[in-house]
């Protein structure tokens, strides 16, 4: 199907959203919340872009937009510049001092009212919800989006160390803010309030993953004895194979 | 009325949440207790608990038939009385009478007062007339009439047609015609279908939904089945609100007699036809009554709602095609299939067929739920059922529509009472929450209770409407603190428009309605606040300094008597004195005063 995008068209694929298909043909469209390969989230809204449908007019998350035939799509008007403008204000003002958001702000140039602005503001999280997504794609659950409002969070259960957690780190990997603390030192990670063991990559010697991932990984995947090779190793391993 | 006693009649207790909250149980149990034991009465009357009769303010109300005699805020101490004068003799008891603040009279059928004299009953209908308990109460008021109706004389398409035909809209705040809803559904061949009741009624001060699950529960049942057959589903949900234990658990005792009585479970009176019902006890949230996150909570999600860029018709429950209505709604069903989509369209207006369920509440005389033909005037509303404002202040504005609608000004008065109307004016239909508010009421304030409410209540999934509705709730709590500065106003203005037109659901895209209307019809109020420091409803503290004028204080003492913390002096018959360093400004002697002789200035006022 063909879609006009600001004025161009554009081959949209079956099931493709919005933002795939403008980031597939180098469109630029703010998004924090999105990451290849998940499923759109629609909940830092910086995404949003005018839909024209049958002369019909709506603003929509285009991560979450399915796109369609005939539909016309604008990107860059007045209006969505002011509202990705007012999101960013809304972002600094929660989380003033975390530089991503802070390098955000200035490339729209956005100032937040510094009468609202609280210069000892410690949050770092925009609860984009991409940490739970992934905790939940492996499989662990060990965290979750809990409360509602202004009081929501990301957390384990009852905020104590959680049982589940197998210290992967990939929630704090995919956090588009810097917001998960992790915290490896001397053979230990500590993330979600739990400490873990990490564990040397055989070829390299630099700690890669702790104890309790490998066990999760080779328990899911019914492999005993796993050699321990870090992914960088890993994939040096592989492409090797292919040039010989 | 001589042969009065021999007359076999019925005492209709009201045992709406209301009314057993001010002890009409204990009114009901005496009430049995003594009319077993009076040797003066030959005939027993039959005596039953009844779900809300909508005049709460002034329950527990006891309804006697066929007499059409109602007394109201009947005490156990009265039930004497009332089986000795009024079963026995059949004499009328004056003081238990509806007083009609309009003609000032006492009224001795319920139905002549003004409250209820403008009502036209629907939803409403069995509500506080019948025992939600006992199915045959509902039977003997065409009770499943229009189940066997459709069941046994309509194909579903006919079904479908009808409620077409009728311009019934959704009841739950959106106004959606709910044929086309049933149409698009029925289109789908993706199976099993699903029907849900959304009885997850959150609005302060809104009770229509509670009204009927509690006191009319088979009419819901009712409508749901007839749409279960209509779009060809067998399975329907009942989300009901956790703080609503009467209405599940009559809602339970009304889905097992149902059972009992063919009209749930397999094979519906013979027809073939499969359909049951379950209740899902909701979890606590306001935004569980937006229907994706009904949905989610129903499915066992967090409760946050999703983007409806695929409607729950296509894609709804378990992604399976899903009619959702409100509780208002499923009960306007069996009515229609009973007397026609042509006897509906009659009542209303244009576009607007029916009536509307809204719960008066605030600043006037007579508050409780009142059943209206879409159209009707909002002044009517206010001024005839509602008996006017409290007291006769002046009235100063309106808000409709819950939370997030808008608050109208004295000069939208004469607004028709549809859909289109409310929504020309910055205001919604919303589920029929009006709130009257008087010159007592600073809209700043109330701009600043409403964001409150909406910040806790938001789902907190979308940027725009977690911390653009904080954000706002930060600038009017700075406002009515006497911090406010006048770039404020534009402020929540821009941020108000990014909110609704950049939030995910309809709780975010309506959440700035109430400082959006305050900032667009009390402009002024808001300037006073923030230049002049000036609270002139005398309800932000730190903005409100009471005086009196002593030109014009009559020097009665009232408000002397009045004041709670001994602030105010004088000599009788002299001009009195609030001392300024003793007064905690409750307003108490404002509200009092005769002659009008205090009043309100602002933070800085010198006297």
């Amino acid at each position: 199907m063909n879609i006009k995008i600001n004025g161009e068209y554009y081959k949209g694929e079956d099931g493709e959203t919005l933002l795939e298909l403008a980031k597939r043909n180098n469109i630029d469209i703010p998004s924090l919340c999105y990451k290849k390969g998940f499923e759109g989230l629609g909940r830092c809204r910086l995404c949003l872009v005018e839909v024209n449908d049958n002369g019909k007019t709506q603003t929509v998350s285009s991560c979450i937009y399915p796109i369609k035939d005939g539909i016309e799509v604008f990107t860059n008007t007045e209006r969505i510049r002011k509202m990705r403008k007012d999101i960013i204000l809304l972002l600094s003002l929660r989380a003033p001092n975390n530089e991503f958001i802070n390098e955000l702000a200035k490339e729209y140039d956005v100032q937040a009212p510094s009468r609202y602005l609280n210069p000892d503001e410690k949050e770092n999280c925009i609860l984009c919800g991409l940490c739970v997504e992934a905790c939940e794609k492996l499989g662990t659950n060990a965290i979750s989006l809990v409360g509602r409002g202004t009081t929501k969070a990301v957390s384990t259960p009852y905020d104590d160390a959680s049982k589940d957690c197998i210290g992967c780190g990939a929630c704090a990997d995919v956090c588009p803010t810097g917001a998960i603390s992790l915290i490896d030192i001397d053979g230990k990670r500590t993330i979600w309030n739990r400490t873990f063991n990490l564990v040397k990559c055989s070829i390299c010697g630099k700690y890669y993953t702790t104890e309790d991932a490998l066990e999760f990984i080779d328990e899911k995947l019914g492999i005993e004895n796993q050699e321990h090779i870090c992914q960088s190793c890993n994939k040096r391993l592989i492409s090797k194979k292919f040039y010989l | 009325m001589s042969n009065f006693h021999n007359e076999s009649r019925k005492i209709l207790v009201c045992c709406g949440t209301g009314c057993l909250a001010n002890g009409s149980y204990q009114v009901y149990e005496k009430f049995k207790k003594i009319l077993h034991n009076n040797p003066n009465i030959t005939i027993e009357p039959s005596i039953k608990t009844t779900g809300c009769n909508g005049l709460c303010e002034k329950g527990p109300v006891v309804k006697i038939l066929p007499d059409q005699i109602s007394y109201f805020k009947v005490s156990v101490d009265d039930v004497d009385q009332i089986v000795d004068e009024t079963i026995v003799q059949g004499k009328i008891i004056d003081r238990l009478l509806y007083f009609d603040t309009n003609s000032k009279k006492r009224i001795r059928d319920h139905n002549d007062a003004s409250f209820y004299k403008h009502q036209h009953k629907i939803a409403l209908r069995n509500t506080g007339e019948i025992d939600p308990l006992h199915i045959e109460d509902y039977l003997e008021r065409d009770g499943y009439k229009a189940l066997k109706k459709v069941l046994f004389e309509m194909t579903p398409k006919d079904v479908i047609s009808e409620i077409e035909k009728s311009n019934l809209r959704g009841r739950g705040g959106a106004g959606f015609p709910t044929g086309i809803k049933w149409r698009t559904c029925s289109n789908f061949d993706d199976f099993p279908k699903y029907v849900v009741c959304n009885g997850d009624e959150g609005d302060p001060g809104a009770f229509m939904d509670r009204s009927i699950l509690e006191g009319d529960p088979n009419t819901i049942i009712e409508g749901m089945i007839i749409c279960g057959y209509a779009i060809k589903s067998n399975k329907g949900f009942l989300y009901i609100r956790d703080e609503y234990e009467l209405a599940r658990k009559n809602m339970q005792v009304a889905i097992d007699n149902a059972r009992k009585f063919g009209f749930l479970g397999q094979n519906i009176l013979g027809s073939s036809f499969d359909f049951d019902l379950e209740i899902i006890r909701g979890g606590g949230a306001f935004v569980c009554g937006e229907s994706s996150a009904l949905m989610a909570s129903i499915e066992g999600h967090v409760g946050e709602p999703r983007a409806k860029y695929i409607r729950s018709v296509e894609r709804g429950l378990w992604n399976k095609p899903t009619v959702l209505n409100n509780v208002e709604t499923w009960a306007n069903i069996p009515p229609i299939i009973i007397n026609g989509s042509e006897w509906f369209k009659s009542i209303g207006s244009e576009g607007n067929s029916g009536t509307k369920v809204f719960s008066l509440v605030g600043k006037v005389k007579n508050t409780g739920l009142v059943e209206i033909p879409m159209g009707t005037k909002l002044n009517e509303l206010i001024f005839q059922i509602g008996g006017g404002l409290i007291k006769d202040r002046p009235f100063k504005a309106v808000q409709t529509g819950g939370p997030s609608g808008g608050c109208i000004p004295k000069e939208h008065l004469d607004i028709a009472l549809d859909f289109e109307s409310l929504n020309s004016i910055g205001s919604m239909m919303g589920s029929g929450g009006v709130i009257v508010m008087d010159d007592t009421t600073c809209m700043v304030e109330l701009a600043r209770y409403y964001m409150e409410f909406l910040a806790g209540e938001s789902c907190g999934k979308c940027t725009t409407c977690r911390e653009g509705i904080n954000t706002m709730l930060q600038i009017l709590k700075n406002i009515t603190a006497g911090k406010g500065q006048l770039d404020d106003i534009d402020l929540l203005l821009q941020l108000g428009e990014t909110i609704k037109e950049g939030s995910l659901c309809a709780l975010g895209k309506t959440a700035p309605n109430p400082v959006l209307t305050t900032i667009k019809y009390f402009k002024d109020e808001y300037i006073d606040h923030i230049v002049n420091k000036k609270c002139s409803a005398g309800v932000c503290k730190n903005l409100t300094t009471y005086y009196i004028e002593s030109d014009l204080c009559i020097g009665c003492g009232i408000c002397s008597k009045k004041c709670p913390v001994d602030a105010i002096s004088g000599i009788l018959k002299e001009p009195h004195l609030i001392n300024q360093d003793i007064c905690i400004k409750c307003g108490d002697c404002f509200i009092a005063c005769p002659s009008g002789a205090i009043k309100i200035g602002g933070a800085n006022y010198e006297y």
